[in-house]
């Protein structure tokens, strides 16, 4: 057996992310974000992001808050569960700081499948009527074939880096997510590097017994991390579900201008400090 | 006395679109669509199927109803996950009947803005955007939208801006029911406690009211159905849905 060539630790694997790179989020709204990453990248100061996904909220806001993006690309944002908007992406659109593509979700995702299939472009149904095609400067064209219907074209859109969080990883990369995978197999197809941050490290035999199971398989990995809680505050389920208090003590002390509190209560760096 | 609240009057309402037999979707940042879905589960004396964002498809709630309208428990029961993709291509295909999406500004033509309060390029507020709806909303059959706000910001003549167009056949505020007839928004119905002159007041557009009615009153089975959802009234209290202040 030979030693691990994908597993990592969460910070050599934010070290390797240059700044300006583009980065795809797992997940959706409070629900299995790789939210231990995104604060790592935070804590590594990184800069000049671009932040690629349909529906981010805590993810987006907190990395608005501490300066590290540049652009977004987006179909929703909000901090979600009963939040409401989330102010510090709110705040960094208005002033300026950021600038935003808007999309439609399912448009984020067809340019998305275009990077995925190695196209320059893809169809994507409706949009018609909606202004975003306007101030995004996308193009459609007539049907080549004749049926008279025109069709909404979105460029490729592919990202230096997809991350997302997995129920499991084994030690050549393989992840394995339940439930709704969200955006993330477009996501993971898109991106020229596909990083995995993983609640468990599972045997590979385990992956063997299930193998329709597994998201990403390990060929298309570049790094893997084992990261318990690494959706925190948000949910893996079933694994564990919104952690409300966190969330809601995160938008009440970063409506107050700080995240200090918030980084140093999050699991991965209470796990840091010695016993 | 009528036996609504502000909030049941809007999560029944909603309900009542729902027809037998078809496919209705429920999506992020929806919470008083997915009470709504899950009133008519247990009210109705008809089947449907019931898609949402999680990638539920007819999940049966073992527990509380979550906070997020995307919660993983929302696929509890569910024999399936339907996920995002599939819901979309489903919808851009055609097989979508019904879909609930939200909306910060509607015009009488029934055209949502969600992107933004002022100038896209330099918004006086950034609203979240319109999530999926400029795709699914010239795709489905039907979408219904709903508004906790009754007012003339919310229900406008001009939109800031166009997020989506297309097939808005229902709205419902605390105030009245709308229903899109010949291409506008037509009073369908209206709060037994509210006058069409109230309403008229509060909307932005011009609506025709000629075919208004007072909506009749929730059932024994749609209000027993939303408090074994909220026995608590977590949810209403979240939604802190108010009437507008009328003149007296």
């Amino acid at each position: 057996m030979t030693a691990s060539e994908k597993l990592t630790t969460l910070e050599e694997m934010v070290a390797a992310i240059p700044n300006g790179a583009s980065i795809g989020l797992g997940g959706s709204f409070l629900h299995r974000g790789p939210f231990a990453f995104v604060r790592e990248l935070i804590r590594q100061g990184k800069r000049d992001l671009e932040i690629i996904k349909a529906s981010p909220g805590y993810d987006i806001d907190i990395l608005c808050r501490a300066g590290c993006v540049s652009r977004v690309r987006a179909g929703i944002v909000a901090m979600e569960g009963n939040f409401g908007l989330a102010g510090g992406y709110r705040k960094a659109i208005e002033s300026g700081a950021v600038k935003l593509e808007e999309h439609a979700c399912m448009t984020l995702t067809a340019g998305l499948r275009a990077a995925g299939a190695g196209v320059p472009f893809m169809p994507v149904g409706g949009v018609h009527g909606s202004q975003i095609a306007e101030v995004s400067g996308w193009k459609k064209i007539a049907d080549p074939y004749g049926s008279g219907e025109e069709v909404w074209l979105i460029p490729a859109i592919r990202p230096d880096f997809a991350v997302i969080h997995a129920h499991a990883v084994d030690r050549d990369g393989n992840a394995r997510v339940e439930g709704s995978p969200h955006w993330d197999r477009a996501m993971t197809r898109a991106a020229r590097k596909v990083l995995v941050t993983a609640e468990t490290l599972a045997r590979p035999e385990s992956f063997a017994e299930r193998p329709e199971l597994t998201l990403v398989p390990g060929f298309m990995t570049a790094a893997a991390v084992h990261v318990p809680q690494g959706a925190w505050p948000g949910s893996l389920a079933p694994v564990y579900d919104v952690n409300y208090e966190a969330a809601a003590r995160y938008v009440e002390e970063s409506a107050d201008g700080s995240i200090a509190e918030h980084m140093a209560a999050a699991p991965e760096a209470r796990q840091e400090e010695p016993a | 006395m009528t036996s609504y609240t502000p909030f049941s009057y809007v999560v029944i309402n909603l309900a009542r679109l729902i027809r037998p037999s078809e496919v209705t979707f429920s999506g992020v940042n929806s919470t008083l669509p997915m009470l709504a879905c899950l009133v008519a589960k247990r009210a109705y004396d008809f089947n449907f199927t019931w898609l949402n964002v999680a990638g539920g498809v007819d999940a049966e709630l073992a527990g509380p109803v979550p906070l997020s309208s995307g919660d993983a428990a929302l696929t509890a029961g569910s024999r399936s996950i339907f996920a995002n993709e599939d819901f979309y291509d489903l919808c851009t295909r055609g097989g979508m009947d019904l879909c609930f999406l939200g909306a910060s500004q509607i015009d009488g033509t029934g055209a949502t803005n969600n992107s933004v309060i002022g100038d896209w390029d330099t918004p006086k507020v950034r609203l979240p955007g319109g999530g999926g709806s400029a795709v699914m909303m010239p795709t489905l059959k039907r979408a219904a939208t709903w508004r906790t706000e009754h007012s003339t910001r919310t229900l406008v003549d001009k939109l800031f801006f166009q997020t989506a167009k297309g097939n808005l056949q229902s709205v419902v505020t605390p105030m009245c029911v709308f229903d899109k007839r010949e291409g506008r928004l037509a009073v369908a119905s209206y709060h037994p406690d509210v006058t069409l002159d109230e309403i008229r007041a509060a909307t932005g557009f011009e609506t025709d009211i000629s075919q208004a009615q007072p909506t009749p009153e929730p059932t024994e089975a749609e209000l027993a159905a939303l408090r074994s959802l909220d026995p608590d009234g977590t949810f209403e209290a979240d939604a802190a849905i108010r009437m507008p202040e009328v003149a007296a």
